[in-house]
């Protein structure tokens, strides 16, 4: 039988203060063992007996119920703390600790790990789950993406000319060679020393600006790289193995003279530059050569936007040699603003129109005063007083 | 030597004769550099030939005011002028300035107090003590 509320009252007094309703301070307050006496049901004679299992055995009418124990899965995360802080604590006195479960063992020895740095960003800590997406899993070998043009276009007209005097040159081997325009495109850098020799390469063009007439600067230079585009174009491997041995020592003899040659333009940091820091072309002769022939306009322009980043789209059609090309190209760096009065003058259906004037310059005072007729009169009035001469 | 009648012509009145537009001259200033003339000179290259051709009877003269916000400006017949600065207007908001200007009179912009204005004499007359009937009071 519960206590009665007066005599609750009466034993904590100092609780009166706050008000309370009478249930709720019987449920809160430990029962003194006078009152447990008079309980009637025996199985609340344990006080551990929770309040949901109290419930389990009224309903099934027994006191061994069937199901769970806990309906709510065991105790909840504020419980689990609660009870982990206890443990701690309990640890610290030196008293003997119960089992605890396995997962707050782990934790606790997480915690004592002295490597452990508590992180203060998400970079570098593992990512854990994702949408499934392309993008959400890291970067395979097949992701990887190498463009055909330069990533960076060439802003420096002098690289410009670099970029067209070497596809000429090679475009000039390749032909004389009789090998594939296209497999030029396989090389996407050469070695230093092989552009090197081709940059000391002159181009005199033929008469309607054929694509012939390559001038090394000496006779090792040519068979080098006769024997390097010949590689480039595709050789028979007997012919290769052949010319090794000899081309070898030409390429020496070649980079031998090539350091007696003027070396005024070259920059001796050449690491990351464009055309390893070379400046400007030797001579300007492949700006002649013609681009006539489709096959060999398509491969040219391949093979300059290759090199450059830069594709002339406007001119494809209509150009006629590499000097159109470039000019384009050098033309779209500075491109100079056009005035509006340069276009209004050659729109027509502005021409037509008797009343439209259009003016280039700023109209002043002096110039409506012309206009008017009235510019002579007071010039000759400002004359006969000596105010101007 | 028989009268002959004198041949009269239309005189100009407002709506009822010959119409004489009160603007006569247009200009229109632009600065080929400032980012504020982008609508005019938008304006100028794409809505001024229609424009132009609208309005044959008015002068159209376009000239550069560099370093200046754009402006226009309407001359009229009366020998006042009214400019209006379209700094970074639309071209299709220069084009109702131009149109505002256009159909402006000239004249200063004045408040009508009474809902009819005419420049005739009444119909009625001045009232005069020395005509009409003796009034009894």
């Amino acid at each position: 039988m519960r206590p009665s509320a007066r005599l609750l009252g009466l034993e904590v007094p100092s609780s009166r203060t706050l008000y309370v309703c009478s249930s709720c301070r019987q449920e809160a307050r430990p029962r003194p063992i006078l009152a447990r006496q008079f309980l009637r049901n025996a199985s609340t004679s344990s006080g551990s007996t929770p309040l949901t299992e109290k419930v389990r055995r009224k309903l099934w009418g027994t006191e061994n119920p069937p199901g769970m124990k806990d309906p709510y899965g065991g105790p909840g995360a504020l419980e689990k703390k609660l009870r982990g802080n206890q443990n701690v604590q309990e640890e610290g006195a030196g008293e003997i600790v119960e089992a605890a479960e396995p997962a707050e063992v782990a934790e606790a020895v997480g915690r004592e790990d002295a490597d452990y740095v508590p992180a203060t960003s998400w970079e570098g800590i593992e990512k854990i789950g994702h949408l499934g997406g392309w993008e959400n899993y890291p970067a395979t070998q097949s992701d990887e993406y190498s463009p055909f043009m330069l990533k960076q276009k060439l802003t420096k007209r002098e690289h410009i000319y670099l970029a067209a005097h070497q596809t000429a040159v090679e475009l000039c081997l390749l032909h004389a060679l009789k090998k594939p325009l296209a497999s030029i495109y396989n090389v996407v850098e050469h070695d230093k020393s092989v552009f090197k020799m081709i940059w000391k390469c002159k181009i005199q063009p033929g008469a309607n600006g054929q694509w012939e007439g390559v001038v090394y600067p000496n006779k090792q230079t040519e068979a080098a790289l006769v024997y390097i585009f010949e590689q480039i174009g595709g050789q028979p491997e007997g012919a290769v193995a052949e010319a090794a041995g000899e081309t070898e020592q030409a390429e020496a003899e070649a980079e031998a003279s090539a350091e007696e040659l003027d070396e005024g333009a070259y920059v001796s940091e050449t690491s990351g530059l464009p055309f390893f820091g070379y400046q400007d072309v030797r001579d300007k002769g492949f700006l002649s050569l013609a681009l006539n022939d489709p096959a060999v306009k398509f491969a040219f322009l391949k093979r300059f936007s290759q090199l450059s980043g830069h594709f002339p789209d406007p001119i494809i059609h209509p150009t006629s040699n590499v000097k159109e090309v470039v000019d384009l190209i050098l033309k779209s760096f500075n491109p100079k603003p056009t005035k509006l009065a340069d276009q209004l003058f050659n729109k027509a259906s502005l021409q037509s129109r008797s009343n439209v004037k259009i003016f280039a310059k700023k109209q002043r005072s002096s110039d409506r005063d012309e206009e008017m007729g009235r510019k002579k009169v007071i010039e000759a009035e400002l004359r006969a007083r000596g105010l101007i001469a | 030597m028989p009268v002959q009648g004198i041949r009269t012509v239309a005189a100009a009145r407002n709506g009822v004769g010959a119409f004489i537009l009160p603007c006569k001259r247009m200009d229109f200033h632009y600065c080929d550099w400032a980012g504020s003339s982008r609508g005019m000179v938008s304006f100028l290259r794409s809505a001024l030939p229609s424009f132009a051709k609208a309005n044959p009877q008015i002068e159209i003269r376009v000239s550069p005011r560099p370093h200046k916000h754009p402006v226009v400006k309407g001359h009229y017949i009366n020998g006042r002028e009214k400019a209006i600065c379209v700094r970074n207007l639309e071209p299709e908001q220069i084009f109702n300035k131009a149109n505002l200007l256009k159909e402006a009179s000239g004249e200063k912009l004045k408040r009508t107090k009474k809902p009819v204005t005419s420049i005739n004499d009444s119909v009625r007359g001045i009232w005069s003590p020395y005509h009409g009937d003796i009034k009894t009071v």
